[in-house]
């Protein structure tokens, strides 16, 4: 019965979705406006950037959320201070991956074009950057108290948190299972980020 | 001296490593399985022969290619390369049944070469004729062949899998511009191959930077990738609009979350 409710908002929605009145579309249209204003074209110095990058950015998405899924098998396993080590430097590094890829923006647009409900208060929004060629870019939310948290970007269909988990899991393999030292190599490539050269 | 000892490396790889060990732990052995790399130090070490021809080879082309070729004529080349990769694609598309994706690229590749000087400008996107590629790897998917068949680093080539592997070796094989270009001068056909090969490694250039910058293990990363984006097509192809939903699912309680 639930499932066949959830159906039929879904269809009732749809013709909303084109006017982008969908507080979820709405939710990731003020985030990634935000972003851009606030940050990327704001004339503001490297460090202040990064800063303000980092709040909105820490603010949009439930890190801690996906940090607990990229660790898998592994988080059931770690100790709680492992858990917070891991989680502080999984976010600075995110932190400072992802300001770095949105630092390659040149004014194009997002054009939101779907919303897709998932199960357990989920919802996928679609979106396309019109890049040439063009980036599918889906945000995967979830809401609770009425406010939205970003728990995972799939990115032409690579969802960003399967390939940490992966990642993780591989290194974590490798290294005997040893959430410490994936917080070191975590923290050793944030201490050591190189920054893209602009294009142009 | 470096390079002897790379492909001595690659062939004690081949020889000695085989197969993965199969991890007994229940867990592991559910990545281990997800992953479909039983051939993984195998690839792993072909992986690393590939980084080191990519950083002191192909990264500086591109790099030089970059600089050297203004933007509009890179984009013209691409175009045209990519409009001569039509015929193939539209073999595909009719093999794998498909009669709305067989017109569309054939609108895309008779507008293109007739208006667009052989391809060199790409006005079927301006009249929003979609972008479609299909190659045998997916026709096999298609046809039922469900199994890709284990992960594959080839030398040079870089990620596929058995079967989409069989895929390119097929395309090559059947592309009708190949035939008339062999026809020509054999030349020409390996120019063409030459330069599609550079072509893709340019446009996964920065994907690649990105990676190892960014990862732990950009192996891991690469084939994470290279999977959940097959898994995404071929979902496609099947009319399966759900998948990325079933991919994967957050596996702990809601209220695991709070403090």
């Amino acid at each position: 019965m639930k499932k066949l409710f959830v159906l039929i908002m879904g269809l009732l929605m749809l013709p909303m979705v084109a006017r982008a009145e969908n507080p979820a579309i709405d939710f990731v249209n003020r985030v990634t406006d935000d972003i851009i204003n606030n940050v990327l074209t704001a004339d503001v110095s490297k460090e202040e950037k990064l800063s303000r990058f980092r709040a909105e950015f820490t603010k949009a998405l439930d890190l801690k959320n996906i940090g607990q899924f990229v660790l898998g098998i592994y988080w059931r396993k770690a100790t709680p201070t492992e858990k917070d080590e891991f989680l502080k430097a999984f976010t600075d590094l995110t932190t400072k991956s992802w300001a770095d890829r949105f630092d390659s923006y040149q004014g194009q647009k997002i054009v939101f074009t779907g919303v897709r409900n998932a199960e357990r208060n989920q919802f996928y929004v679609d979106s396309t950057i019109q890049n040439n060629p063009p980036v599918e870019v889906t945000w995967r939310l979830k809401q609770k108290d009425n406010t939205y948290r970003i728990i995972d970007i799939i990115v032409e269909g690579v969802p960003m948190a399967m390939s940490y988990r992966n990642e993780y899991s591989a290194f974590l393999q490798s290294h005997g299972g040893s959430i410490r030292a994936l917080t070191e190599e975590l923290k050793n490539k944030s201490d050591n980020f190189k920054w893209s050269e602009k294009k142009e | 001296m470096r390079k002897e000892i790379i492909v001595l490396g690659l062939l004690f790889g081949l020889i000695l490593s085989g197969c993965a060990v199969k991890p007994t732990d229940p867990d592991e052995l559910v990545i281990y399985e997800q992953n479909n790399d039983p051939l993984e130090p195998m690839n792993r070490a072909v992986y690393k022969f590939n980084q080191g021809a990519y950083d002191y080879v192909l990264k500086p082309a591109v790099r030089g290619y970059r600089k050297a070729v203004p933007n509009v004529v890179q984009t013209g080349i691409a175009n045209f390369m990519a409009n001569l990769k039509q015929p193939v694609y539209m073999i595909n598309a009719l093999l794998q049944g498909d009669f709305k994706a067989t017109g569309d690229i054939a609108g895309r590749f008779a507008l293109n070469s007739v208006f667009g000087l052989a391809g060199i400008f790409d006005l079927a996107t301006r009249e929003e004729i979609p972008v479609i590629k299909r190659d045998f790897g997916q026709t096999l998917a298609v046809w039922g062949i469900k199994n890709s068949g284990p992960y594959l680093m080839i030398p040079i080539l870089g990620p596929t899998t058995v079967r989409d592997g069989i895929g390119v070796g097929v395309d090559t094989f059947a592309d009708p511009v190949d035939w008339i270009l062999y026809r020509q001068s054999k030349w020409l056909a390996y120019g063409r191959a030459g330069a599609n090969g550079f072509l893709q490694f340019e446009n996964k250039y920065d994907l690649l930077e990105d990676m190892e910058k960014n990862s732990t293990d950009s192996y891991a990363t690469m084939r994470s990738m290279y999977q959940q984006n097959c898994q995404k097509e071929i979902g496609e192809l099947r009319g399966e609009v759900q998948e990325v939903q079933a991919a994967y699912d957050y596996d702990f309680p809601d209220d695991e979350e709070d403090e």
